[in-house]
């Protein structure tokens, strides 16, 4: 909060006053305001950004362009005009357009620390993780800080390394001063224990998130889906429902509407997918690419299947990393098409969750192996007993049956 | 870095503020990309050396009092406080005792966390100070931090809470470790807009103490001269932060233990901490990062010892600052833009007959020993520009006016501009006064009395 106001304080300052000088220059008060400099520009561009963050509005991805184009038109070599719009274009999911503009940022200065942090950004998400995981090792190797020690952590994760991963955000957590920073850690502490199945211990450290930063709504979301996996269905809708009040996002409207819909409350569960709907189609206008996302609320919600596996291809040419894998083998499987799925769960099962075994399962399934179809979805269920509220459900089933 | 300065910095010099270390997304497709996101942290306030002191005071003559303050912009109303050293960050204050950028000694400061109250951080930490000389090192000093100054029901009797942490050094001298009131003193909000001037000027004060009401953490150290044992008496004095390093897979390396009297080969999982620490921050001489080193060589300056300052030197000589003001004031100042060998010179060698160390390039604060303290009504704000030699950049008092002091050394003063006395952010003193004996540096404001509403822009 502190910084925060320091940054405004500051932030308006640049817009009021100057350099102070003796007597002779006192008329200058009356000045005409000249045009932002390119660093105003960048300034104005990152801040954006930060709101983005954390509203979720994509409104501010545009304005957040402007501001960086016009810097970079000023000045084609400012180091962070490219790496803001290296990471924008990372945050619309132009993982791609990303790398380039981050590359062009490393040729100005490989030195700097967060380049890397970009750069293993997008190649992680084009499913080139080795190289991803060492452009990590790179940023983390010029500057420890809070923004290198989180991309490790969610690297060791995904490796299923869960006690580096612990030191690596205790570390994350002893350098964050500001509330939100602490939140984020306290939220990333806790879905490492949600991932083991640790549910009270995932509560607890939700639980300090929001007191240090109460309303966080990262914290409120991973707490009410971790009341849902316990079963405690009442208490995960409240909580969703402030975590969707405080923060523009489809997904957490789509968890809304699926808790909703677990609970038989058909009515408010529409009008939350309703909500999914009109979200994506306001990050679509700003410039965010939402393919695989849409295809995957279609697919789990059993919507327009033959149109969702169109976007699922459509979505894996341009980002061909394991969420891409897991969403293209679903829509074939949505389609009937099981054996055409499996060289993409095989590449989704690189790392493995409770929804990647559970699409295996229903591979299997599909191909009449039923023996090995409930072999998977009971790993699925062990994995994650609430992978999908939907389909852990469907799940269930299967094996009571 | 100074983070608020080069918050403001950033308009002119490329410095960067925001940004770093935005977690780009990636977000698992029907899972909330939103999910994976870090919160946008623009810096790493409790690795970030903000200013550094070193000064022979009146009441401790014979000892040299070295000052280095993290953490800065500590708002005392911010509520349950969170400022606390960081557990992780090795702190040190290095002295170079024969002008080669390398210290002789190191004062290594680590912290460690009270167990917290409830889960809130206690911001009661234990820390241990080891020396590092001559390649052996030695624990010189255990203590403790006061608590922040929450309140006078929180915290009474706050004068003597802080005083009853001052601590001894082994083989004499003092320490001191934990939140102090921001001795530095400027008006951000004024110095880095482009054409506007705040009413009142420079020179003849009326500027606004941004950091008025705005606590810091400080490590101070108040160490016998005859311990210092520098070649002319002139040391060089700088901090520097470690954070430790990671990396994504664990290490593997195979060992020999010895068991049952045989060596046998074990191979270990090495976690995490492969590669020791990792040097983050440092800071000798004020406001050098914030204008002189380019934005894209931020980071490895940072990292990079003072021994190797020669390969920014390019950087001193043609210094942005001194274009910048001709922009702004085009024909009044007149800061020659190149061939600044008299930046070089106060920053980097140290003056003849004053401070300087050799013909070595090194960016260090410089303090000529010998050189007694000046008696307080003949103190200078100005340092050695207003005559007094015990000032800036003599070593760096608490009261040195060290914005102005860099505007007009910039603007050419050592080269007979007299036009650069023009210049100053009409700030000439810290808000609140220093104290008489160590650590020197004010209490903090406490969360009660804060006084920010008012005096904040």
């Amino acid at each position: 909060m502190t910084r925060r106001l320091l940054n405004v304080g500051a932030v308006a300052a640049i817009a009021a006053t100057a350099l102070l000088v003796g007597g002779a220059l006192r008329t200058g008060e009356t000045s005409v305001a000249p045009p932002p400099t390119a660093k105003q520009l960048v300034r104005a561009g990152l801040e954006e950004q930060q709101a983005a963050r954390r509203t979720g509005d994509p409104t501010h991805y545009t304005r957040s362009e402007r501001f960086l184009r016009q810097a970079l038109d000023q000045d084609p070599n400012d180091l962070y005009a490219l790496i803001g719009l290296a990471s924008l274009s990372n945050t619309r999911h132009h993982f791609r357009e990303g790398l380039i503009l981050a590359r062009r940022a490393e040729r100005l200065s490989a030195d700097t620390a967060l380049v890397h942090g970009v750069i293993g950004d997008a190649l992680i998400e084009l499913g080139r993780y080795e190289a991803g995981f060492r452009a990590y090792d790179r940023m983390v190797a010029l500057k420890p800080s809070i923004a290198s020690y989180g991309r490790v952590a969610q690297a060791q994760t995904q490796l299923g390394d869960y006690a580096a991963a612990r030191k690596t955000l205790g570390l994350a957590l002893d350098a964050a001063v500001d509330p939100e920073t602490r939140a984020w850690a306290y939220t990333e502490l806790g879905r490492l224990d949600r991932v083991r199945l640790r549910f009270a211990a995932a509560a607890r450290e939700f639980g300090k998130a929001l007191a240090v930063s109460p309303g966080y709504p990262l914290a409120l979301e991973a707490l009410a889906e971790t009341e849902a996996a316990r079963g405690k269905l009442g208490r995960a809708i409240a909580l969703q429902r402030r975590a969707v009040e405080r923060r523009f996002s489809p997904e957490f409207a789509a968890s809304l509407g699926d808790l909703y819909s677990v609970s038989g409350n058909k009515a408010e569960a529409a009008r939350s997918y309703a909500r999914v709907v009109e979200q994506e189609r306001r990050l679509a206008r700003n410039g965010v690419d939402t393919d695989l996302d849409t295809a995957m609320f279609n697919l789990e919600h059993g919507i327009d299947l033959s149109g969702s596996l169109l976007l699922a291809r459509r979505g894996y040419a341009k980002r061909p990393g394991v969420e891409a894998n897991e969403v293209l083998s679903w829509a074939l499987i949505r389609n009937g098409r099981c054996r055409e799925a499996i060289p993409y769960s095989n590449r989704a099962l690189r790392f493995p969750d409770g929804h990647r075994y559970f699409h295996r399962g229903m591979i299997e399934s599909c191909l009449g192996r039923q023996a090995a179809a409930r072999r998977l979805f009971r790993r699925a269920l062990d994995t994650d007993p609430n992978f999908s509220p939907i389909w852990a459900r469907f799940a269930r089933g299967q094996l009571s049956s | 870095m100074r983070y608020a300065v080069v918050l403001l910095l950033a308009a002119v010099t490329g410095a960067l503020l925001l940004g770093a270390a935005v977690r780009g997304p990636s977000p698992k497709a029907g899972e909330a990309s939103s999910h994976r996101e870090a919160p946008l942290i623009s810096e790493d306030p409790s690795a970030d050396n903000t200013d550094v002191y070193a000064f022979r005071s009146l009441d401790a003559p014979d000892s040299l009092t070295i000052i280095s303050n993290v953490l800065p912009a500590e708002d005392p109303a911010a509520g349950p406080m969170y400022y606390t050293f960081s557990t992780g960050a090795r702190y040190n204050i290095n002295i170079d005792r024969n002008g080669d950028g390398r210290p002789e000694m190191v004062y290594r400061f680590r912290f460690r966390a009270s167990p917290p109250v409830a889960f809130l951080r206690s911001t009661v930490q234990t820390y241990t100070v080891t020396r590092i000389m001559g390649g052996r090192s030695t624990v010189v000093a255990r203590g403790t931090t006061p608590p922040n100054n929450i309140g006078p029901r929180t915290t009474p009797n706050y004068r003597t809470l802080a005083a009853n942490a001052v601590g001894t050094l082994a083989g004499g001298g003092k320490v001191f470790a934990g939140q102090r009131e921001d001795a530095f003193f400027a008006d951000i909000g004024a110095i880095f807009d482009s054409l506007g001037f705040r009413r009142g000027t420079g020179t003849t004060g009326g500027g606004k103490d941004f950091f008025a009401g705005y606590g810091v953490h400080a490590i101070a150290l108040q160490i016998p001269i005859s311990q210092i044992n520098a070649n002319n008496n002139i040391a060089g004095v700088w901090a520097s932060t470690d954070r430790p390093q990671v990396s994504v897979r664990t290490v593997r390396r195979t060992i020999r233990v010895r068991r049952n009297g045989k060596l046998v080969r074990r191979v270990v999982r090495k976690r995490v901490i492969v590669r020791g620490f990792v040097q983050v921050s440092r800071l000798g001489n004020p406001l050098v990062n914030e204008l002189i080193i380019p934005t894209q060589l931020k980071d490895r300056w940072n990292r990079n010892t003072p021994a190797t300052e020669s390969t920014f030197v390019r950087f001193y000589r043609e210094p942005i600052l001194a274009a910048l003001i001709n922009r702004l004031y085009p024909g009044v100042i007149n800061a020659p833009e190149r061939d600044r060998d008299d930046l070089i010179q106060v920053l980097l060698t140290g003056v003849p007959s004053l401070n300087f160390t050799g013909t070595k390039q090194v960016e260090m604060l410089r303090i000529n020993l010998s050189i007694a303290p000046t008696p307080a009504n003949r103190v200078s704000r100005l340092g050695v520009f207003g005559g007094d030699t015990a000032g800036y950049p003599n070593g760096r008092r608490l009261e040195d006016d060290v914005i102005d002091i860099a505007e007009r050394a910039v603007a050419g003063k050592l080269k007979g501009n007299v036009r650069a006395d023009l210049l100053g952010d009409g700030v000439d003193a810290n808000d609140v006064p220093s104290l008489p004996s160590f650590p020197y540096e004010a209490d903090p404001p406490s969360g009660f009395d804060n006084t920010k509403g008012q005096q904040k822009p």
